[in-house]
């Protein structure tokens, strides 16, 4: 406990040391209003971007799956803390109907694993505008972003999986060309556009996408249909098996917004393993869907509820097995300092049980007040993911607040709870504290 | 709103206390019973989301409106709300907008906007400061509305009644449609200077139930719009000052104060700058276009 007390207390300095450095600040009277002219004036080059601190720490729990697959080698800690700043930065040229863009994103981490950096050309792309603004084309490395899901994007099938404890995070891109076209209409069709892109993965292209040596294909066919936003999607190309999928939207009220989200995979292959240590692969067609809503209460609640299942996930008895083997590997090191078990299931685990939410069915709901308590800028939001297969859960409470003009605070308390061999049970991590001070310029 | 400082204050003086509280004694129980700190979380939360948010709404008596009026029969009350619309913005327009927020102690937060609206029922924005929201854009067709944030990098569906800028502002009132396109006229009433104009929504989507237009008679421009709701309440009151000449041929408000009755003591401002005529193809008001809406500038 002396451990945890001198981590917590190091964290509550810098969050209060940051607190009190700029809340003075948003007591300061400003001027009288005006609109200066010079404020709206278009430059050919724009230059913005943010700095941001977040330290964190993570609650440990030494007898989780997970702790023992990732920290077996490490002195029996209970708390880890991190430290990040990133600095984003986003740059455009203009000229005519040309546009050159880019977003570098560099992140210095100071862990239980000492200091790293990475520094990621996010987007970096040339786009070009015909003179009726129908037709846009782009070509380079740009982040594309399908689905209608808040915090899962089964039909997303361009896009690096999306977090769901931080959906709105920004992510780096895949090297792509693609074109827009889009078609207006009167009438119950009212916008037709259609996205096609080209994704090559080659060696040091998009390896991440998948299987190299290909250009893959996929695209995308938009309608606002009767007042409804429908998507429609496909990927084909040898990289990844085909995929097909389907996304609609619509506001029912003025303050009601359902959304739904379904995904075919075409022989989608996960890789399992017994708890013998006996790897397979399965192969098999897969079907994911979202259905969500958003609502606006009159006291300004925002619920998000969504329901994902999860074709492409494992079921509970796979998940049983992945855990009893990383408890029979992590035995045996104990036993005898031989961790190559441990580091077979450190090898399986990224892109298959690594994945954000592995499982099959799982419930989301965010529940975000604006300004309780008339605190103008200040928000509370209560988020959870439940796993209804396994029953375990993360429950996060988190306050925001804008003190002032570009500087946002947030800070984030992460409880995972579940019983033994649960998702969420056997996180390495019980509990997870985050602050994060982001400056914009 | 007497909470609004003092709570600010106590962050900063008091706060070992608090944290002492919160992660001393909470996060060592938690060791020891799990299931307990999560379910205090969760009904600490859940009390947090269910206070109040607001004082109540104040209600609008309707028979000190009608004093010292007369009905006026004679006039068409829809007529004369598309004049209103006609001499508030031409048919294609673009403009620039600054919006300040402007909290009881006089503190502000501004944004400026580039707008562009075609016809009755299309209208989208460009945030073009502070650095924070620089990207975003919104788009309305009628009662869809879309929101691009340039980190997500896909337009997400907004509704009306919820805010983009916090303040007394709504969404609906940022991407406002022309009046006709979603309210009725009721009733007309005449005083000595103006005419006091009932409207009622056209549908339900629509962000107030009814308005009251008070209007000039010599200009047929608005000088103040109450909202209110379908059973009277007032929601907020727009007022329309410093009439300006944009780009020869329009000549109307340059300034739209508002305030309400749920946000006490705040006030938001609306600044019109560099407003001219501007002809748009239909495909730059689709959700598409959003995230290239600034190569319209």
């Amino acid at each position: 406990m002396q451990h945890l007390r001198e981590h917590l207390i190091k964290h509550l300095i810098t969050t209060l040391f940051l607190l009190a450095l700029f809340l003075p600040l948003s007591l300061t009277r400003a001027e009288e209003y005006s609109f200066d002219l010079a404020e709206i004036e278009k430059k050919a080059c724009q230059f913005g971007g943010y700095i941001e601190f977040r330290p964190l720490l993570y609650g440990l729990d030494k007898d989780a799956s997970l702790y023992k697959l990732k920290l077996y080698n490490r002195n029996k800690e209970n708390v880890h803390d991190e430290y990040n700043v990133t600095l984003q930065i986003n740059a455009s040229y203009e000229k005519g109907k040309a546009k050159l863009y880019t977003k570098l994103n560099t992140t210095i981490t100071n862990s239980y694993l000492g200091w790293d950096d990475d520094t990621a050309l996010y987007e970096g792309y040339l786009s070009l505008k015909s003179s009726s603004s129908a037709l846009f084309f782009d070509i380079g490395k740009k982040t594309v972003k399908w689905g209608k899901g808040y915090a899962w994007n089964p039909a997303a099938f361009v896009d690096r999986a999306k977090n769901p404890d931080d959906p709105e995070l920004s992510m780096e891109g895949f090297i792509i060309a693609s074109v827009d076209y889009i078609k207006s209409f009167s009438g119950p069709l009212q916008t037709f556009s259609y996205t096609p892109v080209i994704v090559p993965v080659y060696e040091h292209i998009n390896e991440d996408f998948g299987n190299i040596d290909h250009i893959n294909f996929a695209q995308k066919i938009y309608l606002l249909f009767y007042d409804t936003d429908i998507d429609l999607m496909a990927l084909t190309g040898a990289s990844k098996t085909s995929r097909f999928g389907l996304d609609f939207s619509r506001n029912v009220t003025s303050n009601f917004e359902i959304h739904g989200e379904f995904a075919l995979i075409n022989d989608f292959q996960k890789g399992i393993i017994t708890s013998d240590g006996i790897e397979h692969k399965i192969k098999d067609d897969t079907k994911s869907y979202v259905m969500g809503l958003r609502y606006l209460t009159e006291s300004d609640t925002t619920i998000i509820g969504e329901y994902y299942h999860n074709g492409t996930g494992y079921s509970q008895k796979e998940m049983h097995d992945y855990f009893s083997y990383i408890n029979k590997a992590y035995d045996s090191y104990i036993s005898s300092g031989d961790d190559g078990q441990l580091k077979k299931a450190l090898q399986i685990t990224p892109g298959n049980f690594g994945k954000p939410n592995p499982m099959k069915d799982y419930l989301y709901l965010r529940l975000s007040q604006k300004e309780p308590l008339d605190i103008l800028y200040f928000s509370a939001a209560l988020t959870t993911i439940y796993n209804l297969v396994d029953e375990s859960c993360s429950l996060s409470p988190e306050v925001q607040y804008q003190p002032f003009t570009n500087l946002e605070l947030m800070s984030k308390l992460t409880i995972l709870t579940g019983e033994g061999k649960s998702e969420f049970g056997e996180k390495r991590n019980n509990w997870k504290l985050e602050f994060r001070a982001r400056y914009y310029f | 709103m007497a909470l609004h400082f003092p709570m600010k204050q106590s962050w900063l003086f008091e706060p070992p206390r608090i944290m002492k509280i919160l992660f001393s004694k909470v996060l060592y129980s938690y060791f020891r019973n799990k299931k307990m700190v999560f379910w205090m979380s969760l009904a600490c939360m859940g009390v947090l989301l269910c206070l109040p948010n607001s004082v109540a709404a104040q209600e609008v008596d309707g028979n000190m409106l009608l004093q010292q009026t007369v009905v006026a029969q004679d006039i068409d009350g829809n007529k004369l709300l598309e004049q209103v619309d006609k001499n508030l913005s031409p048919q294609s327009y673009e403009s620039y907008k600054k919006l300040i927020n402007i909290e009881p102690d006089g503190k502000k937060k501004e944004f400026i906007l580039f707008t562009i609206k075609k016809g009755k029922d299309k209208v989208a924005a460009l945030f073009l400061s502070p650095a924070s929201e620089e990207g975003r854009s919104t788009l309305r067709l009628g009662d869809n509305m879309w929101l691009y944030i340039p980190n997500v990098r896909k337009p997400i569906r907004i509704t009306s009644l919820q805010s983009v800028v916090g303040g007394v502002f709504n969404n609906s009132d940022i991407l406002r449609l022309d009046y006709a396109t979603e309210y009725k006229a009721m009733q007309v009433e005449k005083r000595d200077n103006e005419y006091l104009l009932h409207l009622k929504a056209k549908t339900k989507g629509v962000a107030y139930d009814t308005l009251k237009m008070w209007i000039n008679k010599d200009t047929i421009l608005p000088t103040k719009v109450e909202c209110l709701t379908e059973s009277g309440m007032l929601i907020k009151t727009l007022y329309f000052k410093n009439i300006k000449d944009f780009d020869g041929d329009i000549t109307r408000p340059s300034v739209i104060e508002t305030d309400s009755p749920l946000y006490k003591g705040h006030k938001s401002v609306i600044i019109f700058a560099k407003m001219k005529k501007r002809k748009f193809n239909d495909e730059v008001f689709t959700q598409t276009f959003m995230p290239n809406l600034g190569s319209l500038r």
